[in-house]
């Protein structure tokens, strides 16, 4: 027999050694709790599922998108043709011996691409380790692959030369399918059944699918302990993780040097997966100011702890920001995970940070993270007259003011946005002291009990009154009654106020008006952004009142956090520099004089930073210089008959 | 050691709802701490805020049912004379009720013990038996106590704080309804002691303030008060900064 007739039987050695590896690390997995997974609508849509949404995402890195296209590509394809050599007619056919040749020569353009960009120098973003071997494994399996069926395919009898090549090619191949059970190519095929598997389908289906799944709080065992806590699928997300480090670049927390590395996270907590098992053999960047830790684990051997995995304040550094997950090209769902670990430490062992554990108190006694009387929250507004609900008992515009409300500053955008709906004539009311914390951060921080409890009162309040639609300047609010709160019975027609500010104008119900000349860069909230999508309207209502709009390195979905969500001001675990000054750091990179908000924690925490740097403006009250700007023009002009009375509408600031 | 953590029904100061009293959190903790066998006693007329106490690491608590409005004392005190703890830890004050900070005292007086008050620490004394104890007094200073079981010790704010609420521990741990018979013709705690009249607002006096002289003056007096008397030094070495604060720390007594 020839080397090349025997390469189709290499290719065989090596899907089976594959299937030998992917099974010793995927028995595991049968540890992790049930999930529900449509497997039909999972299994149809994966072509898809990877075409499309993974590749969008891979897209955004054009180097690696090519580079995968070419490397996975010419791997298939030439394994694929290879096997098939093994039938007769196309194994003594040269110009199928030379599209197999042809399969590999595409495999060694791949293999380049991998090694280029590993090799002198690889980025800091990516491992070492296991993974500096694969473009060389790569190089030998193509070289090999290219030598012995080109050499058949030139009908070349040089058999050592041959034999070399199948050997090369044996070697390389084989030891691709060694590293599917701990090495990088274990992502290849996680990945494809995380893909048809996923936990949130509705990603692949246009929806945000940002919304935590709430958690049965008559569960014998409350959050994730030990990996064995954790869904099948989710476990199959972690070991789909292929440590491309793009979510530790986009992570804000990681910038701060705070202890926390998502990719890290998902790499401790895949590296459990086992009965046995440690951290040493991650070849990525620690986390930043790394808390010693054990690193030693298992599938049902507790993962947080300074004896454990990971570090309690790696745990408590996240803001859920959800850049990572926006970032990861193998779809993966860091938050579910990080708001799982938060929930045993909190529920079941009362760890949290004791700043956390005073805030959460506050909110199961007085349902307000700062013990305040609800009765203040309105406080902001004296003298504007905020109409009740109890006392209208109906409205079209409920506006719900927040924890902000309370803010001496935020206050100052709530009276603009109150103004601004005076002025469009708007019917709307508030709850007054019936509005009860949203629970967004007692819910992050892990504290399941007290936010369903919040959730529920505040739907039964919500349910008794009559309105159109709920109107929030707050983001994480308009979060939690949006997308979390039909989980406990409550779906409302949720708006924030840049959409309907907007709306406002372009129904001609407010009068337009300009801030021409200033410049003004949009600081794209979280909670907004990437958990809700909106990102056009702000920039839209920003355009119509005439500001000259700037953009920050980081915009839209994949805008950077400003340090203020998840609880972790409060956790306030230190790391080397503060989230909001490098945020506001690129801010100024814009040379903009205003950086613009729409909300109320990035308000807090932007303008907490020092020094000289553009002011923080809530998009409403640019709305408001606006529309006064375009009034005072027009009562300037002569032949206005009666120019609004402003005093009568607006208090004395 | 048998302790025994003296629970009440608590009010949020500011949303009056049901919450256990801050002071008696810490009580568990710094129980906790002590190591020995915790329970917790309480007289309610409903378990709403008291029960909390389950999630700040009590693993039990016996509630004694009480009708609206009556005296708690002699329960107590039948449920620790039953008991025996040889350490009953408590808050200072009830909190949202009528806030006397008699019971401590009266269930003392009652059981025949003595009562440590303000402990922010507790550790065993050198000899058995003894608890030595740091009790806070005003201005932040500290006392030593060594003091002989059985006894009852309340705690002081400055105690460290309390463990926090974990709704698993609270669903773990166990409420016992407790019924005890009050010893016929128990003392009222304070009998004939108080009167109640209503409530009227008094001027606040400024200690130290001056009584003579212009506004400003007296406003002077008074702030100026305790900003007599330090150094300012510059351009110190760390080492020498830190030397002359102790030094001084240690010249106030707060450092030995
Ligand atoms: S979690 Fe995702 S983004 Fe992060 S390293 Fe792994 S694959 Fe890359
Ligand atoms: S959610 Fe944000 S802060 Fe948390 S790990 Fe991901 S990127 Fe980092």
């Amino acid at each position: 027999m020839t080397p090349a007739a025997l390469l189709p039987y290499v290719v065989l050695a090596m899907l089976a050694l594959a299937a030998l590896q992917a099974w010793r690390r995927f028995r595991h997995w049968r540890a992790g709790r049930p999930a529900l997974v449509d497997w039909a609508r999972g299994l149809v849509a994966l072509p898809k599922r990877y075409l499309v949404d993974v590749h969008h995402v891979v897209a955004r890195d054009a180097y690696a998108s090519r580079m995968h296209m070419v490397v996975a590509g010419g791997l298939l394809a030439a394994s694929a043709l290879s096997v098939l050599t093994a039938v007769p007619p196309l194994g003594q056919s040269r110009i199928w011996l030379g599209l197999v040749a042809l399969a590999f020569a595409v495999t060694l353009a791949g293999a380049l691409l991998v090694g280029a960009r590993r090799y002198p120098q690889r980025p800091r973003r990516l491992s070492g380790g296991r993974f500096q071997i694969l473009p060389i494994l790569l190089l030998a399996y193509a070289l090999g692959g290219l030598l012995t069926a080109g050499l058949a395919a030139a009908g070349a009898s040089l058999p050592p030369l041959s034999a070399l090549g199948l050997l090369l090619a044996a070697a390389g191949g084989l030891g691709l399918a060694w590293q599917v059970r701990a090495g990088p190519m274990r992502h290849a095929l996680a990945g494809a059944i995380h893909l048809a598997a996923h936990p949130r389908p509705g990603r692949f289906e246009g929806e945000r699918a940002s919304a935590l799944r709430p958690l049965d709080l008559d569960a014998p065992k409350l959050g994730v302990e030990t990996p064995a806590d954790l869904a099948w699928n989710q476990l199959a997300g972690l070991d789909a993780c292929i440590q491309c480090g793009r979510c530790e670049t986009a992570c804000p927390a990681f910038a701060a040097g705070q202890p926390l590395n998502p990719k890290r996270l998902i790499q401790d907590l895949a590296a459990a997966i086992a009965p046995e098992a440690d951290n040493r053999h991650y070849a990525g960047s620690p986390y930043p100011e790394a808390r010693p830790v054990a690193g030693i684990g298992g599938l049902t051997r507790p993962v947080i702890g300074a004896d454990a995995m990971i570090h309690p304040d790696t745990l408590w550094s996240c803001t859920t920001c959800r850049a990572c997950v926006e970032e990861c090209p193998m779809m993966i769902e860091h938050v579910d995970a990080i708001v799982g670990l938060r929930r045993f430490q909190t529920l079941e062992l009362g760890a949290v940070p004791m700043k956390a554990a005073e805030t959460l108190g506050e909110l199961r006694g007085a349902d307000e993270p700062g013990g305040r009387a609800l009765a203040a929250r309105t406080d902001f507004a004296a003298g504007l007259d905020l109409p009740r609900l109890a006392d209208t008992g109906t409205c079209d515009v409920l506006l719900w003011l927040g924890e902000g409300a309370y803010d001496l500053r935020y206050g100052r955008t709530l009276r603009a946005l109150v103004t601004l709906l005076r002025r469009a004539g708007v019917d709307f009311a508030v709850l007054g002291a019936e509005e009860r914390d949203c629970g967004d951060t007692a819910r992050r921080l892990g504290d399941e009990a007290t936010f369903q409890r919040l959730a529920r009162d505040n739907v039964a309040t919500l349910t008794r009154y009559r309105f159109a639609r709920i109107l929030t300047a707050d983001p994480h609010a308009l979060h939690a009654l949006r997308n979390e709160y039909p989980a406990f019975g409550g779906t409302f027609d949720v708006v924030h106020h840049t959409a309907f500010l907007l709306e406002l104008i372009e129904a001609g119900r407010l009068p337009a008006g300009s801030v021409a000349g200033l410049s003004v860069a949009y600081h794209d909230p979280c909670y907004l952004g990437r958990y809700n999508g909106e990102v056009e309207a702000p920039r839209a209502l920003l355009d119509r009142i005439g500001a000259e709009r700037r953009e920050m390195a980081r915009s839209g979905r994949r805008s950077m956090c400003c340090g203020g969500g998840g609880g972790a001001p409060i956790s306030d675990i230190a790391g080397e520099r503060r989230i909001p000054d490098i945020r506001m750091g690129q801010a100024k990179d814009t040379g903009a004089g205003i950086v613009a908000v729409a909300c109320p924690t990035c308000t807090a925490m932007l303008e907490g930073v020092t020094g000289e740097r553009p002011d923080v403006r809530d998009i409403a009250e640019l709305v408001l210089q606006a529309v006064d700007a375009g009034a005072q023009a027009a009562s300037a002009r002569p032949p206005v008959a009666a120019a609004m009375p402003m005093s009568a509408l607006e208090p004395a600031e | 050691m048998k302790i025994t953590v003296l629970l009440s029904p608590g009010l949020h100061p500011l949303s009056g709802k049901p919450v256990l009293p801050r002071l008696e959190a810490q009580a568990i903790a710094l129980g906790k701490s002590l190591g020995g066998v915790l329970s917790g006693l309480a007289a309610a007329s409903c378990p709403d805020g008291v029960a909390d106490a389950l999630g700040h690491g009590l693993a039990q608590l016996d509630l004694i049912a009480t009708t609206e409005g009556e005296d708690p004392m002699p329960l107590l005190a039948a449920a620790l004379a039953e008991d025996g703890p040889k350490l009953v830890l408590a808050g200072r004050r009830s909190q949202g009720g009528e806030e006397s900070g008699l019971v401590p005292y009266a269930l003392a007086k009652a059981l025949g013990l003595g009562v440590v008050a303000d402990a922010v620490a507790i550790e065993p004394g050198t000899e058995p038996g003894t608890l030595s104890i740091l009790q806070a007094l005003p201005k932040g200073a500290r006392r030593r106590v060594v003091a002989r079981l059985p006894m009852v010790v309340t705690v002081h704010p400055a105690a460290p704080p309390a463990l926090p609420y974990a709704y698993g521990a609270a669903r773990r741990g166990t409420l016992r309804a407790r019924r005890v018979q009050a010893a016929p013709g128990a003392p009222d705690a304070a009998p004939g002691l108080f009167e109640e009249r209503a409530y009227r607002k008094r001027p606040k006096l400024m200690r130290g303030a001056g009584t003579g002289g212009s506004a400003a003056e007296r406003l002077r007096a008074a702030t100026e008060a305790g900003g007599a008397g330090g150094r300012v030094l510059t351009d110190l070495s760390p080492e020498q900064a830190a030397r002359t604060i102790l030094d001084h720390l240690a010249g106030l007594g707060i450092l030995r």
